[in-house]
Parts: structure tokens; C-alpha cells; sequence
């Protein structure tokens, strides 16, 4: 019996996903078994009679991707990991506030015997005719062996500054401490580099140049550009997004970083309401009662409940003391770990905290279920969030990408403000690059606005919908790219991408991102927190500096060094010097 | 660039210089006597008919680090319509009034003489971010101070009783986080704050702890002292807030004896307008300004600064005291923000708008004015508005003109709560300031207060090219009558002078250099040094989520810094 089905789809991060990218990275077999994916229901696999692939279809676009049997995903949902193939799928609606639909969208899924859809061919569907890939794995002197303690990881927002990275000369041999995303992320780092600076030739092909020529080429492209996009910087140092802001500003641009589609509503409802926050050692010390809603640290940071949650603090003699309640849409493997889990129904987070706002405040719930969660359930967790000692709740991005979106996100916070009536609580955001933090601190310091912000009356601006990056892509609006320390073309939805095919590409990365691939112009530097310092803030707001372990591969600069050449070039080409 | 800067009236109290017509020398970013510029080849500056100071310094101003930038995103509408656009390459864009960028920081403090900021208060494991920020703020030198009263291991330190070592770690924490000075925000009240309980006043006890905020007041006072800090501990009294707190303030200024330790003020009260009431609810509040100028007339091993209520502009008010801001928040149910910082401290934002009608925000509005003209040392009193608390620091030069001008107090007097100035003695005084004496206020004395008297503060042959040339001829303005000229001239200076570069001109930014961060380094023994550093090293592992090595800020990491090096009277 085949037959085709409608789910709803949810995407999001997953360790393999994660482990491959930096491990093997995105154009390698393993990325393609990890994120080339999807996760569904027993009885969803059953109905629609699918064997071991399945082709999904929604109004955006169509791929064929593996199946993977999982109870996690309830009946009627399905889960793609993030990555080239969900975003061929995913809504670009922002609804103005630069956020996609990247989850809650309506996907149609059958039975096909048709290949698993591959990377070259999604890109090729996206627009990318020119597509070039030539990795090199940097030289590594080994002999000398030495051990590196309280490294900080640059991975995600977690920012485990305890790592102790073994060394034999420049080769990492063994990261102790880190999880397995840290450990493929160092002990790999010296594979699939960019080592040169390239252009796009003629044929399609990338050409080597010199980092004058292809900063030249660079800077032509922005100085000349009317309305610039300066794109990514949440895996590169706060030093350097500072330089970044400035270079947006000399060339009247938009500057924006991927907050945009991850916690930017996170930033539109504290400005809406204010915030709630703790550093994660209070966490430690004082938190009795830990929620997830709409994150899974499990596969997205991996260490965070082994240190906030299992630990021991000042009183709080770890897990025993603590009860944990995941709220989501999906049975994931955080939820596994709670005493408490609620499914809610997939865009109706909204409704939920709603309701829970009520129960708090004692005020009656007429309704016997909201959004799919028992009224009983409701008042359960309310009363444990009122008779907590300190409660914290970790967001993340199941409550940012749907629903309601940035207005979900002002409930939660002003939830977190009405339980401070009864008892301490927070709100805290699971930040996912390892910057992506620092890198809005910069741009407030400089602009005043957190993200998505655009000089263009040389002044900055933000209004999303209309300076954030994913819209600007969609209505075409930019004519020019810059994107550094992000890869756009794997993680925007379809519509947004194809602009990125439109126009004059640079990209600056020491690895090769599927932005680099169909870049015009690709400019190499060095790994941050191994090949160069620089800071970093953790979710929390705290500030670390992190370390260099190794030399720099020959020849190849640092962010700093590349962006301050490229401030340089365009002062000059703008007549400033 | 040597400049010379000719024919000024020149005011400098630190060198008993009042109007007196004088040339300045500029050369290698020091003053240096006029007959040693060959005017042929300097920058040569008319100044005829203007008057000549030391750059500005603002003693407590929040410009930098994680409250900063909270109170930033909290605000978006701060930003929409208080754009400047950049002239590229050499100013960039300005925006914002009470949570500017920073360079609308940098450039308006500039704008108005002020070459020296002080950020008032930063959470040691945040205070990188702190660094970061003063940084990117473009012309003023700046320096911050380190919050300390509801620190985890100073409490133990304090606890035990043993002040060498409190002093230890004191010195390896303003060494450790750069940072210049020991600040105490609502004594011991965060340590309550994280518990869930109500703030403290002076005589109650911290949760967990057989402490109460006045014995983490007079140790850390002596440990100050007895390190030999050269600016004073800097507090944020008990009860901060609350009608009738002004018992809680003349309480600590009384405490101000009692480590006196080097015959020189020991104590600074911050804002002190916030804890200067009288009544005991809001509904009959009262100014407690004549007490609190008698005390400090008492009490001469203590300073103060203002906290001046600038009425009509939307404030935002942030602070490490996050149980007075769970009360503002309570009472204006707007926006509200706090963060609560690990074994340290916590902070909470909350935006207010001060009414000129409104009969608080009139009582609050008085009584720094009274402090002032009621002070009988001027020394010991410094204009600030705790920017952006009581207001932004862009109205500094509406504040000279209350100071100046009696007729300047009677206009706006007009637009407030009659009711409330019924009840203050502000309308019956008639003193009014002069040049002279805002020079000592916003120059001469807040130099003093941070120990700089040396370099800055004054015109002297040898201190730094700091100055602030003002279109104001004080022969021909009569400042009561003319009080807007103040108010003008002072906001936009005809020249500022940064370490001998113009910078300003006419009101304008014409360059943009950047500044230094000071930081103090107190010496101590070898051996106690090595002791704390096992302290610290043990009870980081259990306080803090960090490692203690990627707590600790690097010089590197300041753009540009000076250490101030001192020895502490400590051992053998």
C-alpha cells in the first residue's frame, strides 16, 4: 500500500550532523548519510510505505532523502537535520522578523525510487552552476609533544574553557574534556583547508591568486556595491566582527550575523519586555529546577547538562537535587533525561506559555488541553516552577523558528519576571555558535542594535524584515556578498540562497563551506582558538579569551589581518586614505 | 603637533589660577611653558574672550560592559530618532541619548571638554567585556571600577577576619580584571538577591554569612587604605531608593572615620541623591539634601558626587543593585531586565522617565542642588548624573547652569511640582557658583578624588594636554542672567584637547583618536602574594564555572592602558 502523506516538519541540529560537518565536512559521504535525512514515525513509515527513502516535497522546493525509523518524532512529524537538504524545503517566510519558518512546515512525503538527492545536484537546484571544491589538508610538523589545559572550545555556545588538548608538534591528538563535536572539530582541524586564496576562473573553476589580488578583487566588489551584505561572523573573534562593523559602515552596508535565523526573535522579545539571565555558574550553585524548552543540548550542546545539571554546586548536590522538565515537540534525547516531558504540538508554544502564565497566577484554565498538553500537566509544572528554590528555563530554537515566534519569547521572559514574585528565576538562551554572542555584544557597542543592521544613511538601522539578511536576500535587494565564519548557502532557506547565486560572492573561511564552493572569490585565514586568539562570549554573556595552540599554516593570514587589509583597500578605492 | 594657545582666561584652582589671562604651551601631548612653542610653526589658537580649562573628568558614568549593552538592546527606542550621521573616514555614527553607541560616548564627552570617564561599576568574571567596550570608545581616558561588596572569597576573606589577606586578594583582583578602584553597590544586598531575600541596610546580616554590609564597608575601607588605592572605596549606599534612607547614608558617611588610615578622604558615597531622603513614603518624601551637606561638612575624610536628576529625559536606570531594581520594576510595570553574576554580584535595568510635574521626581531633583550650594567644600563634591540613572550625562551643562545661575533654577522651577518645592529650602537659596568653582567641581577635585592630580585636572607646566577651551568671556557674560550661554558653551566646546590633538572644533568632532585605560597595581608582599594565589586557585574550582586562568584579563587585551603602580602597607 503506497501512498503520500502530509507531516509537519521540524529541523534542527544533530550530532552527527555536527560531528561529520567538522570532522570529514559538508562534502563528504558521512555529512551526506547525516543530513541527507529524514527521521520518522514507525507508523508514519508504515502508512505511507516507504522502505529506506522517501521523496519530501513541500511548496519550496523537492529532495530525496533517507529514512530513518525513530519514535522520537511523534505520528503526523517528521525531522530533517540542518543542512543543505532542509533548507531545500523550508519556508523563507519571515513574517518581518528575519526568522524563517525553519520549522512547522507543511511537507509532503511518498515512497520513490529515485537516488538520495546529491549535494552538487541540491546546489544546482539552488542556482549554483559553478561549483569547486578543492580541499587541502595544511602541513602539520609533529615530534614535540606537549599538553594544553583550560583550552576553550569553539564549537558552540557552551564554550568549555577546560579542554586539555594533547599535541605531537602541530598535529591535536587528543582533546580530553571536549564532546564528540570538540573532538572531531580538533582533532580534524587541519583537514579540508583552504590554503590559498582563490577566484573563479573563466571554466568555472577556482584559479590561485595572491591575498593582494584577491583582496583587490574584494574590495572592488564591495566599494562598487550599492547596498553590500556583510554576512556570518559568529565563528570568528569579537576583535574581528568589531573590524567588521566598521568595513559595513565605510561601505554603507548590511552587517548581520546568523542570530538571524537562531535567536534574533530571542533579541526581539527583550527589547520588547527585558531579559531574565543568570552566568551558568548560578546555574550550578542554585538551580533545583531545570527546563528545556525547545532545545536538545543533547545533540546541539552536548556538554551543557553534564556540567549545569549533573554538577554539584555550593547547594546543590547535583542531579539528585535537581528536576528536570523538556518541554518539545519530539521525544528527543534531552527529553529522555527529564523527570517531566511535555509534548507540545509543533507551533503552539505560545498557547502553551500562555497558559502557564496562568497557572502561575492562579487564573483558571477553561480549556481541558492547550496546544496538545493536558490541562493537568499544565498545572503540574506551574506548581513546580512557583515552589522551586531557583528555576531555570533554556530555550531553544523550538520556540524562536515558529508559532509566534518573537512573541512567544516576551511570555517566557515575562513569565520568568512573575515567578520572581515567588522565587528566583531565569530565562537563559541556548546560543549556538561559539561567538554568535560576542558577535551581537559588538555590534551593540557599536551600532546599538544587536543584529540586522544596515548603514545605508550612514547611520545604523535595524528593522527586521527590512535589514535583516534573510529578507534582504529574498527581495534581492543586496548586490553584493561578504560572508566570513558562516555558511549561508547550507542553513538559509532556498529562496534566500538563490539571490547568493545571483550576485558577486567573496567568502572568507579557513574551511570549505559550501559557501565556498560556489564563491567568486574565497579568501583562506586561520582557525580561531587553535591557529590564532581572539574573544569569545559564552551564552551567558561571559567573556573568554581564547587560546592559541599552533602556528598558523605558511602564508596564510588571520581574520584580523585579511579584514584590516580590507579596510585598508576599500579607504583606498573610496578615495580616504 | 605643538600648539599654543594664546590669550585665554584661564581657570585652575589645582594651580590657584582664577580668570587670570594666560598662554598655554602643547607640545609632545604635555603642556609645557608657551615660551618653549615657536609659533611659526605650531597650531597657534586665539583663544581672546574664552575661557580655558583642564579637560572634564566624570567620576561615575555607566559607558561600558554587560548592563550597558543589556540596557541597549532593552531600549531600541533610544536609537531610532537620535541618529548622527558618520563623516567617513574619520567619525563614524553616532546614535542614542541615555544608552548611546560608543561612539556617541567618546565623541559627546568630547564635545563638552570631558577627556576622563570613569565606568562606575563591572562585574569582575564580565569585566573583559567591560575592557571591550572602553576600548571602542573613541578620545576619553577611562578606567573602571570592581564590584566587590557581595563577592564570594572576599566575604570568606572578610569573615575570617584576616585583612592581610582580604587586602591580597583585593590587590590580585584590580590586578587580575585591570581595573581601578573597589566598588560597593548595596552592600552584601546581592548576596541576598540571589537567595530570593530583601535588600539590606546597614546593620543587617548577609545571608550565609555572620556579616552585616557596615563590616563590609570598613574592612574593605581599611584594606583600601592600607593598599594604598589611589582613589578611595567608592559606595553605593544601603537602602538605595527608599524613603528615608537618608539615615541609612549619614550612617555610612559617619563611617568615613573610622579607616582613615592615610589622612585623606577614605570613603566616596556615589549618587548620592538616590540615598538622600527623608519621609517615610513617597507621598510625603523629602529632600534630605541640608542633612546630607552638614554630614559631609562633618564627616571631612568623606566625599560625595551627585547623581543630579536631569527632569524631562527618558532615563534608564541600571545598577549592580538588582533588588531596588525588582522594586522599580514593580512600580513603573514596564521593561525590566537583571542578571545575576556567579560567587559575584547581579545587576538590574529598569527605563524611567523623570516628570518635571511629578512631586518625587521634583523632591529627587533638589536635592543635589542643595548638596551643593549648601556644601561648604567644594573639594569634596562631584557633578555626575550616575548616566545614564538620573539622567544623561549630555546634561551636564544644564546642571552648571542650576549651579550658576539662581534665575536658571527659578525657570525650570516654574515647570515643577510646586507641592514639592514648597517643602525644600532649594527655592529660598540664592548662592550661586562661578567659573572658578565648576572648574574645581568637574576638574581640579575629581583629578584629586582618582589620585591623577599630578597629570590631569590642571594646566600646570608637565600635566596632560587635556583641555577644553569654552566660548565664554567671563568679562563680558554675567552668567546668573545669561545662563543659556552656559548651558551652550559648555555642550559644545570651541576646542577639546586630547593628549595635544584638537580634537573638537566648534562643537564638532574633527578627529577621532583613543585614550587610555588606567588601571591600579598595589604591591604587595612576594610571599602574601603567593599565598592568595593558592586561595584564589582552591576556591575558584568550587565558586566559579571558569577556569581561574581564562578569568584573568591580560594587558594586551587593553588597547591602550596605563598602570598606576602603588605599595600597600603590608609586612615587613
Amino acid at each position: 500500500m503506497t501512498n503520500s502523506k502530509s507531516l509537519i516538519l521540524i529541523t534542527g541540529r544533530s550530532l552527527m550532523q555536527g560531528v561529520s560537518m567538522e570532522a570529514e565536512g559538508k562534502f563528504s559521504e558521512r555529512y551526506l548519510k547525516a543530513a541527507a535525512l529524514i527521521e520518522l514515525n514507525p507508523k508514519d513509515i508504515e502508512e505511507i510505505g516507504i522502505k529506506d527513502r522517501c521523496k519530501v516535497t513541500s511548496d519550496f522546493g523537492s529532495v530525496v532523502l533517507a529514512v530513518r525509523r525513530s519514535e522520537e518524532v511523534p505520528p503526523g512529524v517528521a525531522f530533517i537535520p540542518m543542512g543543505l537538504w532542509a533548507s531545500a524545503v523550508v519556508d523563507y517566510e519571515t513574517e518581518s522578523t528575519g526568522m524563517p519558518n525553519l520549522k512547522g512546515i507543511t511537507i509532503k512525503v511518498e515512497p520513490t525510487d529515485e537516488e538520495i538527492t546529491k549535494l552538487q545536484d541540491v546546489l544546482k537546484i539552488f542556482g549554483f552552476e559553478k561549483f569547486d571544491y578543492k580541499p587541502q589538508d595544511r602541513s602539520v610538523k609533529t615530534g614535540e609533544r606537549r599538553v594544553v589545559e583550560n583550552v576553550i572550545c569553539t564549537f558552540c555556545g557552551d564554550l568549555c574553557d577546560y579542554l586539555t588538548i594533547e599535541l605531537d608538534g602541530e598535529l591535536i591528538t587528543r582533546n580530553r574534556g571536549g564532546c564528540p563535536i570538540s573532538v572531531a572539530k580538533f582533532l580534524n582541524y587541519h583537514k579540508h583547508r583552504i590554503l590559498k586564496p582563490l577566484v573563479r576562473g573563466e571554466n568555472g573553476k577556482f584559479v590561485e591568486t595572491s591575498y593582494d589580488e584577491a583582496i583587490s578583487k574584494a574590495a572592488e566588489i564591495l566599494a562598487k556595491a550599492k547596498y553590500p551584505l556583510l554576512y556570518g561572523w559568529s565563528s570568528t573573534s569579537c576583535e574581528v566582527i568589531d573590524l567588521g562593523v566598521f568595513l559595513a559602515e565605510l561601505v554603507g552596508g548590511v552587517v548581520d550575523n546568523t542570530a538571524v535565523i537562531c535567536h534574533g526573535p530571542t533579541a526581539l522579545g527583550a527589547q520588547e519586555v527585558g531579559t531574565a539571565r543568570a552566568t551558568l555558574g548560578i546555574i550550578k550553585h542554585f538551580a533545583d529546577l531545570v527546563i528545556f524548552w525547545g532545545s536538545n543540548a543533547a545533540h546541539a550542546h552536548p556538554n551543557h547538562f553534564a556540567r549545569w545539571v549533573l554538577s554539584e554546586g555550593k547547594h546543590r548536590k547535583g542531579r539528585k537535587e535537581r528536576r528536570v522538565v523538556v518541554v518539545d515537540v519530539r521525544k528527543t534525547g534531552t527529553a529522555r533525561q527529564a523527570d517531566l516531558f511535555i509534548q507540545v504540538q509543533p507551533g503552539r508554544d505560545y498557547e502553551l506559555v500562555t497558559a502557564l502564565r496562568m497557572a502561575i497566577k492562579d487564573l483558571e484554565i477553561e480549556a481541558p488541553e492547550v496546544a496538545g498538553v493536558p490541562r493537568e500537566q499544565i498545572l503540574e509544572l506551574a506548581d513546580m516552577m512557583r515552589s522551586a528554590k531557583y528555576g531555570v528555563m533554556f530555550i531553544g530554537m523550538g520556540v524562536t523558528m515558529t508559532g509566534a515566534k518573537f512573541r512567544t519569547i516576551e511570555e517566557v521572559i515575562k513569565m520568568a519576571h512573575d515567578l520572581n514574585d515567588w522565587t528566583r528565576f531565569v530565562v537563559i538562551p541556548m546560543r549556538g555558535h561559539y561567538n554568535v554572542t560576542g558577535a551581537n555584544e559588538v555590534k551593540l557597542w557599536n551600532t546599538a542594535y544587536p543584529y540586522a543592521v544596515q548603514y545605508s544613511d550612514g547611520f545604523p538601522r535595524m528593522i527586521t524584515g527590512l535589514t535583516s539578511t534573510t529578507d534582504v536576500l529574498i527581495h534581492g535587494e543586496v548586490d553584493a556578498a561578504l560572508i566570513i565564519a558562516s555558511d549561508p548557502v547550507a542553513h538559509l532557506p532556498r529562496k534566500a540562497v538563490e539571490h547568493l547565486a545571483k550576485i558577486p560572492l567573496i567568502v572568507i573561511d579557513p574551511k570549505w563551506s559550501l559557501t565556498a564552493a560556489v564563491a567568486d572569490v574565497v579568501i583562506p585565514t586561520t582557525m580561531v582558538g587553535i591557529e590564532t586568539d581572539g574573544t569569545a562570549y559564552r551564552m551567558d554573556g561571559v567573556p573568554l579569551h581564547t587560546k592559541k595552540l599552533v602556528d598558523p599554516p605558511d602564508g596564510v593570514l588571520s581574520d584580523r589581518e585579511v579584514l584590516e587589509r580590507l579596510i585598508n583597500k576599500v579607504m583606498e578605492l573610496k578615495g580616504w586614505s | 603637533m605643538e600648539i599654543l594657545i594664546k590669550n585665554g582666561y584661564v581657570f585652575d584652582p589645582l594651580n590657584d589660577i582664577n580668570g587670570d589671562v594666560m598662554d598655554i604651551g602643547v607640545k609632545d601631548g604635555r603642556i609645557v611653558d608657551p615660551s618653549e612653542i615657536d609659533p611659526s610653526k605650531a597650531k597657534v589658537i586665539d583663544a581672546k574672550g574664552k575661557t580655558v580649562m583642564a579637560g572634564a573628568i566624570d567620576v561615575h558614568s555607566h559607558i561600558a560592559g554587560p548592563k550597558v549593552a543589556t540596557g541597549r538592546l532593552i531600549k531600541p527606542e533610544d536609537h531610532y530618532l537620535t541618529n548622527i550621521p558618520n563623516r567617513l573616514p574619520y567619525r563614524r555614527a553616532q546614535t542614542g541619548v541615555a544608552v548611546p553607541n560608543v561612539f556617541k560616548i567618546g565623541y559627546a564627552y568630547a564635545e563638552m571638554g570631558y577627556t576622563t570617564v570613569a565606568e562606575a561599576a563591572t562585574p569582575p568574571l564580565k569585566t573583559r567585556h567591560t575592557h571591550e567596550e572602553l576600548n571602542a570608545i573613541p578620545i576619553i581616558d577611562k578606567m573602571a571600577f570592581v564590584l566587590v561588596d557581595s563577592n564570594w572569597i572576599a566575604l570568606d576573606l572578610i569573615q575570617e577576619g584576616d585583612l592581610e589577606k582580604l587586602c591580597a586578594y583585593y590587590a590580585w583582583l584590580l590586578k587580575a580584571t585591570k581595573c581601578y578602584a573597589l566598588k560597593l553597590v548595596d552592600p552584601g544586598s546581592d548576596v541576598a538577591w540571589v537567595y530570593g531575600k530583601p535588600s539590606l541596610d546597614l546593620d543587617n546580616y548577609v545571608p550565609g554569612y555572620n556579616l552585616t554590609p557596615r563590616d563590609i564597608i570598613e574592612t574593605t575601607g581599611k584594606a583600601s587604605e592600607t593598599l594604598n588605592l589611589p582613589h578611595q572605596i567608592h559606595v553605593h549606599c544601603n537602602r538605595l531608593g527608599y524613603p528615608g534612607n537618608c539615615v541609612t547614608t549619614v550612617k555610612t558617611l559617619d563611617l568615613s572615620n573610622k579607616f582613615a588610615l592615610r589622612d585623606r578622604p577614605s570613603l566616596h558615597i556615589t549618587h548620592v541623591q538616590f540615598t538622600g531622603y527623608l519621609g517615610d513614603s513617597w507621598a510625603d518624601l523629602r529632600s534630605g539634601g541640608e542633612e546630607i551637606a552638614k554630614s559631609l561638612n562633618k564627616n571631612r575624610y568623606a566625599t560625595i558626587d551627585l547623581g543630579q536628576v536631569i527632569p524631562g529625559f527618558a532615563a534608564v536606570t541600571m545598577t549592580a543593585d538588582a533588588p531596588f531594581e525588582y522594586v522599580l520594576y514593580h512600580i513603573t510595570r514596564g521593561k525590566w531586565s537583571f542578571a545575576d553574576v556567579e560567587a559575584e554580584t547581579a545587576a538590574g535595568i529598569v527605563p524611567y522617565r523623570y516628570r518635571k510635574k511629578n512631586y518625587v521626581n521634583t523632591i529627587q531633583w533638589v536635592i543635589g542642588l542643595e548638596i551643593t550650594l549648601l556644601a561648604e567644600d567644594l573639594w569634596r563634591v562631584y557633578i555626575t548624573t550616575d548616566h545614564p540613572n538620573a539622567g544623561p550625562f549630555t546634561g551636564y551643562p544644564k546642571i552648571f547652569s542650576w549651579l550658576v545661575s539662581a534665575k536658571a533654577r527659578e525657570e525650570i522651577m516654574k515647570e515643577m511640582s510646586s507641592k514639592a518645592l514648597k517643602r525644600s529650602a532649594l527655592p529660598a537659596i540664592d548662592k550661586e557658583l562661578t567659573l572658578y568653582d565648576l572648574a574645581i567641581l568637574t576638574r581640579a577635585s575629581p583629578a584629586k578624588l582618582l589620585g591623577l592630580e599630578k597629570e590631569k585636572g590642571h594646566l600646570g607646566i608637565g600635566a596632560q594636554a587635556d583641555i577644553a577651551i569654552y566660548d565664554i568671556d567671563p568679562t563680558k557674560v554675567d552668567l546668573s542672567r545669561d545662563y543659556e550661554v552656559v548651558v551652550r558653551a559648555f555642550r559644545k566646546a570651541a576646542y577639546t584637547i586630547k593628549d595635544g590633538e584638537i580634537v573638537v572644533k566648534d562643537g564638532e568632532v574633527v578627529k577621532t583618536v583613543y585614550g587610555t585605560t588606567y588601571y591600579v597595581n598595589p604591591q604587595i608582599p612576594e610571599d602574601l602574594e603567593r599565598e592568595i594565589e593558592s586561595v584564589v586557585k582552591e576556591k575558584f574550582v568550587s565558586y566559579y564555572s571558569v577556569a581561574l586562568d581564562n578569568f584573568i584579563i591580560r594587558r594586551e587585551e587593553l588597547k591602550k592602558s596605563k598602570e598606576i603602580t602603588v605599595k600597600a602597607k603590608l609586612g615587613g
